[in-house]
């Protein structure tokens, strides 16, 4: 491991003082992190069902067994889906409604901002439990808003599809208060001058936002997507409260498969190979979104 | 006059968008309050009953029958001890990387690496290790699996604070006779109080909101209240006022908290990558 040059060039005493200041949180992510993670890279590669006892034998085709696997195909067709539209959605939405508040003629700006924040840190599963009182097919007020207007009354969360597009809803109502606040610093922080040049070169609003705007924001909505992207490839939680995978297999994630293999059918070999196919998934994606940042920068 | 027409039939458009986007927001949200607040004939009641004298009764059922106080106190016991603790230890090692660059750059990067992990990747070997050394269903147990999300984020946040906060501080307090621990505790820990208590916070509330870790390594001793608002929907059929109670319940710590560390949300939600 290369040493930094400052690093070295400290006196004996900082040098040990400073290593000394690491070594509580060097040694906690050893134990939290880093050691439960090489455990699974040993399990992924062992026979292990764990109603059927201890670690079995060694067997380096459990990735090959769930590659093949179709249920995990399902899975990552899913989270592609879903990962795809509420990323794509929560960044129009988001980057327009930054855009509207972002106004200072806009009066009770602050109050929308506000308003508009308050799903971001909510738990996901009261947000799940909330829209699932909503969309009740008997009991709730959604349904009963339709047949006010004499629109069919679905029922939301047993047909396939529909199932999916109320996840993709309902992850869209929780996440878009992040893309907004984070584009909205964005845009808070780009300097007028470049406005006001633009506006002496005689750009119209549309102009402005097309050359000034855009190609000034484009880190920060990058920044963003990927954040988004990361997290959504991870999604869990909504799809347990919401549908538990259901109906069928129709919203399993990755994620959601990955726990039903672990925790149902107790297959800890499978399960844990899986989770290391989707950490390299995210891994590779990352990595390809960041070298386009950096062009992005350039 | 054009110009003018133009100009207000944006602003009306802006506002007509934004509030029915706080609407969308606001209304969900709402009805869960009302609900909770309605007994049990008229929060099933549909069409529904716009009209009646509120009852804490659903309140009552969740204290009462469930034991629900039980549950709160675990997660703040669980959520609290794991941000302190990553408070404690990681800010430690926070100032060592922002002072002495100590292991630049791969120690400092690590720790921003640790945001890819899925929580599944490490909720299996965790579950398997709790289980053998017989953690599993304890808060330590929980408290530990919290700290690997807790401790990483808590380095790679305050690394920047102590980088904003000058040398020649500290310098001065030791040219003034303090030896570096005296300046760190005395001196460099004051002023970036505000960043710690901020990340410190913000830790709380992803402790508080963590559903996969808890629904894995809790059993009946130390259940969160994610899971057992998770659990109370299927456990009965649907009881929608007990539902909405305990949701309004888990809600409310963390909008007040969110308050408390609004002016630095961007940082904390963006890992500091956006400024």
């Amino acid at each position: 491991m290369a040493k930094s040059t400052f690093f070295n060039s400290l006196p004996t005493r900082d040098r040990k003082a400073a290593k000394g200041l690491v070594a509580p949180a060097v040694i906690g992510i050893w134990v939290v992190i880093l050691f439960p993670l090489l455990y699974a890279l040993y399990v992924s590669v062992h026979d292990w069902i764990l109603s059927q006892g201890e670690i079995g034998r060694l067997n380096f085709s459990n990735y090959i067994t769930v590659l093949q696997d179709p249920l995990l195909l399902n899975a990552a067709k899913n989270t592609v889906i879903l990962t795809a539209s509420v990323v794509i959605l929560e960044i129009s939405i988001g980057f327009g409604l930054a855009l509207l508040l972002n106004n200072k003629c806009i009066r009770l700006r602050n109050l929308y901002l506000f308003i508009l924040l308050i799903p971001m840190l909510m738990p996901p599963i009261t947000v799940g439990l909330i829209w699932r009182l909503l969309l009740h097919p008997d009991l709730g007020i959604i349904n009963y808003a339709l047949s006010l207007v004499g629109l069919p009354q679905p029922i939301w969360l047993a047909d396939p599809t529909l199932a999916m597009i109320t996840i993709i809803i309902v992850d869209v109502w929780h996440e878009t208060s992040f893309i907004i606040l984070v584009l909205l610093a964005g845009l808070t922080s780009l300097p007028d001058e470049l406005y006001e040049a633009a506006m002496i070169d005689g750009a119209n609003a549309w102009q402005k936002f097309r050359f000034v705007t855009i190609p000034l924001l484009a880190p920060t909505i990058l920044v963003a997507t990927i954040i988004r992207m990361i997290a959504a490839l991870k999604t869990y939680d909504l799809v347990y409260i919401l549908t538990r995978g259901g109906p069928g297999i129709a919203t399993e994630t990755i994620s959601y498969y990955i726990y039903k293999v672990f925790f149902v059918f107790l297959d800890m070999g499978k399960s844990s190979a899986m989770a290391f196919i989707l950490l390299g998934i995210i891994v590779l994606m990352t990595l390809v979104l960041m070298r386009v940042m950096r062009r992005v920068e350039q | 006059m054009l110009v003018k027409f133009k100009r207000n039939f944006g602003i009306t458009i802006s506002h007509f968008l934004l509030i029915l986007s706080s609407l969308a927001i606001l209304l969900p949200i709402l009805w869960v309050i009302r609900t909770s607040l309605a007994n049990r004939l008229i929060a099933y009641k549909i069409p529904p009953v716009w009209f009646f004298t509120p009852t804490f009764d659903n309140y009552l059922t969740i204290f009462d029958k469930y034991p629900f106080q039980q549950y709160f106190v675990n997660s703040l016991v669980i959520s609290g001890i794991a941000s302190i603790v990553a408070l404690i230890i990681g800010s430690l090692a926070a100032y060592s990387i922002a002072r002495f660059r100590t292991g630049d750059p791969w120690l400092r990067l690590s720790m921003l690496s640790t945001q890819m992990l899925p929580p599944i990747a490490l909720v299996i070997p965790i579950f398997l290790i709790m289980r053998f050394v017989q953690m599993w269903d304890t808060l330590p147990g929980l408290v530990l699996a919290y700290l690997s999300f807790n401790l990483p984020y808590t380095v790679w946040i305050l690394i920047s604070f102590f980088q904003s906060i000058p040398v020649e501080i500290e310098e001065a307090a030791m040219i003034d006779g303090c030896s570096r621990i005296q300046s760190l505790v005395r001196v460099i820990f004051p002023v970036a109080l505000p960043g710690l208590l901020s990340a410190g916070v913000f830790n709380f509330i992803l402790n508080w909101n963590e559903f996969l870790f808890a629904l894995i390594l809790t059993g009946r001793n130390t259940r969160t209240l994610p899971v057992a608002i998770a659990s109370l929907w299927t456990q009965q059929g649907v009881n929608i006022g007990a539902v909405s109670a305990a949701t309004v319940v888990t809600i409310l710590p963390v909008v007040i908290l969110t308050y408390v560390i609004q002016k630095s949300l961007v940082r904390n939600l963006t890992f500091g990558s956006v400024k």
